[in-house]
């Protein structure tokens, strides 16, 4: 069962005009499945989900949501999904209760049904306060709330969420993210974000998408080694202030220990990190594959310099992130035959802003998008 | 069916839910009685108004003079805006079209919600005749006898006219995101095709026959003289059907885009 493929995207392409806003996106969701659907502003997350919530019509391409065509069949397809867009927009007239009631009805929801599902979504959303207050009074958050609560109403196998936590505060934040998980194991959910804690937190496979692009897709272990590097900070005391000094010899100069740690080898790069008076510190970016922590140690032994720390950094997801849609931006999504940017100046002009190393361009982006678990 | 019912209702609510239609129905009642009650009788454009005192009948004619040209200045433009601009603009149309519910049952409910709000006002406009001519309200008074013939066809008439003007205003708003301009566009357009009728003098030969097969005024001329005609009553319906389909079709356009 676990295998069902629940939304399925071939070739998907969007042009608004002659803006490209999708060009032949392909992917797969399975059930049981929870997707962060990652990207930059604008790069088409919300379009790519309205397509699959029928809202919009794709250009180019076919997705199938449950096994049914979103062209074809899109009442079943509809059926079959809870949707909340972006921004939440709902009736601001209605009371909390009156629109879930609303939604409720427009999925047939029998009145005994209603009652049980809206007690347990009230609960998860944490609507209890406010159920009979006008949606209009309600701050973005509860209405970020009321738009979860009706997209759970009809309890279904597939949840479609455009950046759902973006309003909600850090408590209910995590509560609606464990619920998600909780939920997730039996069912689909496909939530856009741009907060990558978030990610980390509840999902387990994300799709990265890049001005109309997929960049990269994979389960979150697999994405955050696409960039192959890691990095170590070391500091080296600098001076003893009023205790006493424990390593042998002078204290050591910026420069020697620049120099030293320059040295060893598979070091791809070496920057100082700001600390105070008392210790040089730096960070150094190697590949993946070799762990320079024993090199490092062995080095200041033999020096006679005091470490004070030192520790490995996996890549974070958010350098990921932005080594594969940095520099995107300015790929040219009109239609017709104008040659496509390079990409190469880019690459620099982001490793001399970027404040992490490690964020290496555009090469990263082609160690390309297949799904390779399967 | 039952979606159209879901949606009607939730769109009637809500147009009483916020204050325009109690503002739009209050106006039009009281601009209504101001016309009919106070106006000293005066001619404009060769259509009679006001002096409901001075003319010494038991006749509600002024009534229908009056109510259609109110009805398409005001409240429908008022009503329809909200129907499908509104909802356009805010956005919320996004969450109720990716509900398991045909573009059909959406046009169609919120056709029926916008009839309904019109529904109700003709309903209170009611009151004036049988404040009038009705009962003796302890006080042994009433104007005497009228003739309710007259009366019960000037309001099928309006009701048929509110069918297709409604049908007009539900497909200007499908065609903008801005309720600001649905109004405008929709009073602009109900006038001419009322106001059309009241001109067909100065149209020469075969132009008098098109501005009189189109306009709104022209066929509601004959309900007003409480006649119940039947091809206007087709004509309207017609009109309305004309503008629902064009609605569905613009709101399935947004696919497109
Ligand atoms: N109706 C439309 N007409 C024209 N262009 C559009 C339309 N909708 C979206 N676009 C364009 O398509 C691109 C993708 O938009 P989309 O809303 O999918 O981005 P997104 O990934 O959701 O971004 P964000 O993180 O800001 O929500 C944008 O550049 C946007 O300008
Ligand atoms: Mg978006």
């Amino acid at each position: 069962m676990s295998n069902d493929v629940m939304i399925y995207a071939s070739d998907l392409s969007k042009t608004f005009g002659s803006f490209r806003a999708l060009d032949k996106i392909n992917f797969e969701v399975k059930r049981g499945e929870i997707v962060g659907f990652l990207g930059p502003n604008g790069a088409g997350k919300s379009t790519t989900m309205r397509i699959l919530t029928c809202f919009i019509s794709p250009t180019g391409g076919t997705a199938r949501v449950n096994g049914h065509d979103v062209f074809d069949d899109s009442l079943a397809v509809r059926e079959s999904l809870g949707y909340l867009p972006q921004r939440a927009p709902l009736y601001l007239e209605m009371s909390v209760l009156e629109y879930l009631r609303f939604a409720a009805d427009l999925r047939h929801l029998d009145a005994q049904t209603f009652r049980k599902r809206a007690r347990s979504v009230v609960e998860v959303c944490g609507l209890a306060q406010v159920l009979g207050k006008e949606i209009r009074h309600l701050s973005h958050g509860y209405r970020q709330r009321v738009g979860l609560a009706q997209a759970l109403i009809h309890d279904p196998p597939i949840l479609v969420l455009d950046e759902p936590t973006s309003d909600l505060d850090p408590n209910e934040k995590a509560e609606f993210l464990d619920y998600l998980k909780q939920i997730g194991k039996e069912r689909t959910v496909m939530l856009s974000t741009h907060n990558l804690a978030e990610v980390e937190a509840s999902c387990a496979r994300a799709i990265i998408i890049s001005s109309g692009r997929i960049v990269a897709d994979g389960p979150l272990d697999e994405i955050r080694a696409k960039s192959g590097r890691v990095r170590y900070v070391v500091s080296i005391q600098e001076s003893a202030g009023d205790g006493a000094y424990r390593g042998r010899g002078p204290l050591p100069k910026k420069s020697e220990v620049e120099d030293a740690l320059g040295k060893v080898g598979g070091v791809k790069k070496l920057g100082e990190l700001p600390t105070d008076d008392r210790a040089h510190a730096f960070e150094v970016v190697s590949e993946q594959e070799v762990d320079l922590r024993p090199e490092i140690f062995r080095l200041v032994a033999d020096k006679g310099w005091v470490m004070l720390e030192l520790h490995r950094d996996a890549q974070t997801l958010e350098d990921v992130f932005r080594s594969l849609t940095i520099g995107d931006e300015r790929r040219n999504r009109r239609l017709g035959p104008q040659p496509e940017v390079e990409d190469d100046e880019d690459d620099e002009d982001e490793e001399s802003d970027g404040d992490r190393p490690g964020a290496a361009g555009g090469d990263a982006a082609e160690v390309a998008a297949k799904d390779q678990r399967s | 069916m039952r979606n159209i019912l879901i949606i009607a209702r939730r769109d009637l609510r809500a147009q009483f839910n916020s204050p325009v239609a109690y503002v739009v129905i209050g106006g039009t009642m009281l601009l209504l009685g101001l016309i009919i009650f106070i106006l000293p009788h005066m001619s404009v454009g060769g259509v009679s108004v006001g002096g409901f005192w001075a003319i010494d009948r038991a006749s509600m004619d002024q009534m229908f003079v009056c109510l259609p040209p109110l009805l398409s200045l005001l409240v429908i433009p008022a009503v329809t805006m909200r129907s499908l601009a509104a909802e356009k603009g805010s956005g919320t149309l996004e969450l109720l079209i990716t509900m398991p519910v045909r573009d059909s049952e959406v046009i169609i409910g919120k056709y029926l919600a916008a009839c309904g709000v019109v529904v109700v006002l003709l309903a209170g406009t009611l009151l004036y005749p049988i404040a009038m001519f009705w009962g003796h309200w302890g006080i042994g008074w009433n104007l005497g006898a009228l003739d309710w013939g007259p009366v019960w066809a000037g309001y099928l008439g309006c009701l048929f006219f509110s069918l297709a003007a409604v049908g007009v205003g539900m497909m200007l708003s499908s065609l903008t995101e801005n309720d600001v301009v649905a109004f405008f566009m929709t009073t602009g357009a109900l006038f001419l095709l009322y106001a059309v009728g009241l001109l067909v003098s100065l149209f020469q030969g075969s132009w008098t026959a098109v501005v009189e097969f189109i306009s709104f005024e022209s066929r509601f001329q004959s309900f007003a003289r409480g006649m119940i005609d039947t091809r206007a009553i087709v004509y309207f319906l017609s009109v309305a059907t004309l503008c629902l389909l064009v609605s569905f079709r613009s709101l399935e356009s947004r696919k497109w885009s």
